[in-house]
C-alpha cells in the first residue's frame, strides 16, 4: 500500500526533526533550527498526503471510510494533529524550543506504530460507525487532545524552570515506598476479583486526587512536592509510551480480531509472569528515580533557551483556550452522532463521562485563570492534571473500564 | 444594626442564598464533586441485571450500592440535586455578572481625560510633522484599518478620539453559560415529556404500541396525583406499553454482510428496514427505508434501526426470480418451504424442499458447505429446489440457489432461477424515542460551540488618542486597553502607532 510507504517516510522525517531540534537546543545554531523546521513541515505534508491516500485506498477497496476509526489510524491522526499544532505554535511564537519536546512524542508514536506493525489493514466498519458525525467527532476530539498535549509539554517546561531545587532525598523515598506498597496491594486486590479491583482503583483515585488538590492549592509553597509531581508526570508519559511500544512489539502474533484494549500493558506491568511484571515495575521506579535525580539538571539548559515563564504560561493558556472549545466540539459531535444512531445524545457511557470529567478539569483551569486570576505554578499543575485526564479518557477507559467505543480496538 | 433589623428575615436569608450561589469558588467545588462522583459511575457498571451484579459483588456490597444508588448513579436524586445546585450556581453567577458586562459592552464611546490616560496599561507618544487636522485623519485611518469604531471630539486643548472594537466578545462567557442552561433545560423537557422505548416487529406485521424503558415524568406525576390517567398500560409481568396513535409495520428487512473474496463474512455492513406508517383508519401515510444513522420520524416519535434477529421456528416465504436466459424481465414467484408453485410463463412447477441459513460454495469442488450461524441468522441462505414439468410430478432437475454465490448454479433449461429473499422469518429491533427537548439541547450545542470561541478569541479593545499642537508639530498621545489577550493587543497597539508615524 502506497500510504504505508508515505507514513514510513514521515516517520523518518520526524526522527530527523527530533534529532535536529534537540541539537538546536544544545548548540543553539540558527541553521540547525531552520533545517529542523523545514524537515518538520515536509514530514507534516507527507503525512497529510498519506492520510488522504489512505482514505482514497479505502474507497478503492470498496469500503470507503474515513481513516480515523481504529487504533492505528487514531494514533497516526493524533501524531498528525500534534505536529500541526506544534507548527502553528512555532510560527506564531517564533520559537523552536518546544520542538525538542513535542517532536519526540510525535516520532515515538509513529515509530511504535510502524515498528510494531499494529494491524494497519483497512477494516470495515460496523453500521453504527458509518456516519459523517464520526469523522467530525474524531477529527475535532483529536485536534483538541493534541492541543492539550502541547499544553502539557509546555507546562512541564514551565514547572521545571519554576523549581529551585529537587528537595531532600527523603521525599523520593516516600514516593518510592508509596509505589512499592501500592502496586502489590493492587495486584493482591485485583486477584480477589472484579469488585476488589474496582475498590483498589477507586481508592488509588481518591489518593491521587487528594494529592492533585493539595498541589493546586498549596503547591506554590511546596516546590519539592511539585517537583515530585513533575517527575511523576514525566515518568508516566515515558513509561506509558515505552510500555505500549513493547505491547505492540509483543502483539504481532496476536490472533486477528482480538481487541487491543484487552491486552494493553500485558507485556509489561500486567504480565502473566510475576518476575516480568516485577522487573517492569522496578524499571519504572528506576526511571522515576533517574528523572527525579537528574531532571533538575535540565533546568539550566531550559532556563537559558526557553522563553520567559510569562510566555510559557500564556502559551499554555492559549493551547487550552484552543483545546477546550475543540473538546467541547468533540463531545457535542459525539452526542449528535449518538442521537442520530440510537436516539440518545448522552448515555453516561464511561468514555463519555471521562471526556466530561476532562472538560470539567479544563473548565476549572479557565475559571481559575479568568475569575480568580491564578497564574503560574498552580495553572501548570492543573494543565498537567487535565492531560492526565485526557490520557485516561483515551486509554485508561479502555484499559480499566469498559465502554461502547470501538476505536481502542487493535483492529 | 438598624438597617439589618429593618430588613425582613426573608430578605436576609434570600440575600445569603444569593451570595452563596454567586460564588465561583462554589462552581469550582461543584465541578470537582461532579467529576469525582461521575468517576464512580464509570467504575461500577451501570444498569446491569441483579444476577450480573451478584456475579461481581457480594450480597452485602450489592445491597450497599443499591441503597446508595450506585447502579444507576446518574439518575439518583442526589446526583440530580448536584446538577440542580450547579444549575443554580451557574444561573446566579451569570445574573450577578451579566449586568456589568452588558453595561461595559453598551457603554457609549467617550473621550478620555488626560489624567485617566496615564492609568491605562498601553501608552505611546507619536510626534508628527504635520498639522493637527492631518494628524487626525491619519489616526482615524490607522484605527479604521484595524476596524475600530471611532468618535471624534473637539476639546479646548486639541482633538480627542475614542475608539473601540470587539465589545460583543464580552458576551462570549454568557453565551457559553446560557448554552449549558439550555442543554439542561432540553434534558429536563425530554425527561418530563419524552420517553425511550423499543419495539420488535416481525416482517409483515405491525404494532400500535411501543414498549417503554422509561415513562414520561409528566404522565407519572399527573397520574400519581390523580389528575389525569396515564396513557401507559401496565400488565403484571409485562413491559409497560404506550399507544403510538398510529401503526408502524415492517414490510421488509434486509442485511448486507461484508464480503471477503466472494464470501459473506457474517459481519453486517448495513441493515435496513422498510417501515410503513398507517393512521388509525389503517390508511397508509408513508413508507421509509431506515438504516442505522438514518431513522424515521413521525408525529415527534423517532424509530431507530437498532438490532435484528431471526424468529425461532418461524416458516417464511421464499421469493425467487425467474428470468429467461435470452434476457428480459424478472418474474417473482413465492413459495413456502415444502410447498410448490406453478409458473405459467415457463410451464414448470417449482418446489422448495428446504432452506438453510448459512451456506457457501467451495470454489474448487463446487460443493456447498453449510455453517452454523448464531440464532439461525440468515447470513447466506441456500434454497433447495426441485423443478417439475408442467403441473405434473415428473422431476426434471434439482438445484440449489443462494444469496451470494461464487458460481452459476445448475440451470439446465432456458431460464434461470435466482434467490431474492426469504421473507417472514426475521424481525427488526427498533429503538423508539420521543424527545421534544432535543431541539433545545441542539440550540444549546450550537451556542456552546460559538460561545467559547467568542470568549477566548475576541477581546474588547479600546484605543484613545489626544492630538495637540506643540511648536508647530502635532503630538499624538495614544493609549489603549484590552480586557483580554493583552499580548495580542500589545502587538496591535504598536502597529497602530507605527501606522500613524509612518506617514
Amino acid at each position: 500500500m502506497e500510504s504505508s510507504l508515505l507514513f514510513s517516510i514521515a516517520t523518518v522525517a520526524y526522527l530527523l526533526a527530533m534529532v535536529m531540534y534537540i541539537s538546536y537546543v544544545a548548540f543553539r545554531k540558527e541553521g540547525i533550527g531552520k533545517a529542523a523546521s523545514f524537515i518538520t513541515y515536509a514530514g507534516l505534508l507527507i503525512q497529510t498526503a498519506a492520510l488522504v491516500m489512505r482514505w482514497v485506498e479505502s474507497y478503492q477497496m470498496g469500503i470507503g471510510r474515513v481513516p480515523l476509526s481504529n487504533l492505528y489510524e487514531s494514533l497516526v491522526f493524533f501524531t498528525w494533529s500534534t505536529v500541526l499544532i506544534y507548527v502553528v505554535v512555532e510560527w506564531k511564537y517564533k520559537t523552536r524550543i518546544f520542538g525538542a519536546f513535542v517532536m519526540p512524542v510525535a516520532f515515538l508514536a509513529l515509530a511504535f506504530i510502524n515498528v510494531a506493525g499494529i494491524s494497519n489493514d483497512i477494516t470495515p466498519l460496523v453500521p453504527a460507525l458509518k456516519s459523517n458525525w464520526l469523522f467530525y467527532h474524531v477529527l475535532i476530539s483529536f485536534l483538541g487532545y493534541a492541543a492539550f498535549g502541547v499544553a502539557f509539554a509546555i507546562s512541564m517546561i514551565f514547572l521545571l524552570i519554576d523549581m529551585d531545587e529537587r528537595g531532600p532525598v527523603r521525599d523520593l523515598w516516600y514516593a518510592l515506598v508509596a509505589i512499592v506498597v501500592i502496586a502489590p496491594i493492587g495486584y493482591a486486590m485485583a486477584a480477589q476479583g472484579e469488585h476488589m479491583k474496582q475498590a483498589f482503583w477507586m481508592g488509588l483515585g481518591v489518593v491521587i486526587l487528594a494529592w492533585f488538590i493539595y498541589l493546586v492549592t498549596r503547591g506554590a509553597k511546596n516546590k519539592p512536592m511539585v517537583y515530585l509531581f513533575w517527575s511523576f508526570c514525566v515518568t508516566l508519559a515515558i513509561s506509558m509510551l515505552v510500555a505500549m511500544g513493547i505491547d505492540f512489539l509483543n502483539m504481532k502474533g496476536m490472533p486477528a480480531g482480538e481487541s487491543f484494549k484487552k491486552h494493553l500493558f500485558e507485556a509489561t506491568f500486567l504480565n502473566q509472569s510475576l518476575p516480568i511484571a516485577l522487573v517492569s515495575w522496578a524499571a519504572v521506579i528506576g526511571l522515576f528515580y533517574a528523572v527525579w535525580a537528574k531532571g533538575i539538571a535540565l533546568k539550566k539548559v531550559l532556563t537559558q533557551y526557553a522563553p520567559s515563564q510569562d510566555i510559557l504560561d500564556d502559551v499554555t493558556y492559549r493551547m487550552i483556550a484552543i483545546g477546550w472549545p475543540l473538546l467541547t466540539g468533540g463531545i457535542i459531535t459525539g452526542a449528535v452522532w449518538a442521537n442520530s444512531a440510537w436516539g440518545t445524545y448522552w448515555s453516561w457511557d464511561p468514555k463519555e463521562t471521562w471526556s466530561l470529567i476532562t472538560w470539567f478539569v479544563y473548565a476549572i483551569y479557565l475559571h481559575a485563570r479568568y475569575v480568580r486570576g491564578w497564574k503560574g505554578t498552580q495553572m501548570a499543575v492543573i494543565s498537567a492534571v487535565g492531560f492526565l485526564a485526557v490520557i485516561f479518557t483515551y486509554l485508561g477507559v479502555n484499559l480499566v473500564l469498559s465502554g461502547l467505543h470501538s476505536y481502542g480496538g487493535m483492529n | 444594626m438598624e438597617t439589618k433589623n429593618q430588613q425582613g428575615i426573608v430578605e436576609v436569608v434570600s440575600e445569603k442564598i444569593w451570595k452563596f450561589f454567586s460564588s465561583v469558588k462554589l462552581a469550582v467545588i461543584l465541578l470537582i464533586i461532579l467529576a469525582i462522583v461521575s468517576v464512580i459511575g464509570t467504575v461500577i457498571q451501570q444498569n446491569q441485571s441483579p444476577e450480573e451484579y451478584l456475579q461481581e459483588y457480594t450480597q452485602g456490597t450489592v445491597d450497599l450500592f443499591e441503597t446508595l444508588g450506585f447502579f444507576d448513579l446518574y439518575h439518583t436524586w442526589w446526583f440530580v440535586l448536584l446538577l440542580l445546585l450547579f444549575t443554580a450556581n451557574l444561573t446566579v453567577c451569570t445574573l450577578e455578572r451579566f449586568p456589568y458586562a452588558w453595561k461595559a459592552m453598551r457603554a457609549p464611546l467617550k473621550p478620555i481625560e488626560e489624567d485617566a490616560v496615564k492609568a491605562l496599561p498601553f501608552r505611546k507618544d507619536v510626534t508628527l510633522k504635520t498639522g493637527v487636522e492631518q494628524a487626525e485623519s491619519l489616526v482615524l485611518a490607522a484605527l479604521g484599518g484595524k476596524r475600530y469604531r471611532t468618535l471624534v471630539s473637539k476639546e479646548s486643548g486639541g482633538t480627542g478620539i475614542a475608539s473601540q472594537k470587539g465589545a460583543f466578545s464580552r458576551m462570549g462567557v454568557y453565551i457559553t453559560h446560557v448554552s449549558i442552561l439550555l442543554i439542561f433545560t432540553g434534558a429536563l423537557i425530554g425527561a418530563f415529556f419524552g420517553y425511550k422505548g423499543f419495539l420488535n416487529i416481525p416482517e409483515g406485521e405491525a404494532s400500535a404500541v411501543v414498549y417503554l424503558r422509561n415513562e414520561p415524568l409528566w404522565d407519572k406525576i399527573m397520574s400519581g396525583l390523580g389528575i389525569s390517567k396515564s396513557p401507559v398500560s401496565y400488565v403484571e409481568g409485562r413491559v409497560p406499553a404506550l399507544p403510538l396513535g398510529f401503526y408502524v409495520a415492517l414490510q421488509d428487512f434486509e442485511v448486507d454482510y461484508y464480503v471477503n473474496q466472494g464470501r459473506p463474512t457474517g459481519m453486517p455492513s448495513e441493515y435496513w428496514s422498510i417501515l410503513s406508517v398507517y393512521d388509525q383508519n389503517r390508511q397508509k401515510v408513508l413508507d421509509k427505508r431506515i438504516r442505522v444513522n438514518d431513522p424515521l420520524t413521525h408525529h415527534g416519535i423517532t424509530f431507530y434501526q437498532s438490532s435484528y434477529g431471526t424468529i425461532p421456528n418461524a416458516t417464511g416465504t421464499v421469493k425467487l426470480g425467474i428470468r429467461p436466459k435470452t434476457g428480459g424481465a424478472t418474474e417473482t414467484v413465492e413459495a413456502k418451504p415444502g410447498a410448490s408453485v406453478y409458473v405459467p410463463s415457463i410451464d414448470r412447477t417449482i418446489r422448495v424442499t428446504g432452506v438453510m441459513p448459512y451456506g457457501m460454495r467451495d470454489p474448487m469442488s463446487g460443493r456447498i458447505n453449510f455453517y452454523q450461524s448464531r440464532n439461525d441468522e440468515l447470513i447466506n441462505p441456500v434454497v433447495d429446489l426441485e423443478v417439475f414439468k408442467g403441473k405434473s410430478t415428473q422431476l426434471l432437475y434439482r438445484t440449489q440457489v443462494m444469496k451470494i454465490d461464487s458460481q452459476e448454479p445448475n440451470m439446465p433449461e432456458n431460464y434461470t432461477i435466482g434467490y431474492q429473499d426469504y421473507w417472514g422469518v426475521r424481525y427488526t429491533g427498533l429503538q423508539v424515542t420521543k424527545d421534544p427537548g432535543v431541539w433545545v439541547v441542539y440550540l444549546g450545542f450550537i451556542l456552546l460551540c460559538v460561545g467559547p470561541v467568542i470568549a477566548f478569541f475576541g477581546s474588547h479593545r479600546k484605543v484613545w488618542a489626544r492630538i495637540q499642537e506643540k511648536n508647530g508639530q502635532a503630538v499624538v498621545l495614544l493609549a489603549g486597553s484590552s480586557n483580554r489577550n493583552r499580548i495580542a493587543f500589545e502587538r496591535e497597539f504598536a502597529r497602530i502607532a507605527e501606522d500613524i508615524a509612518k506617514k
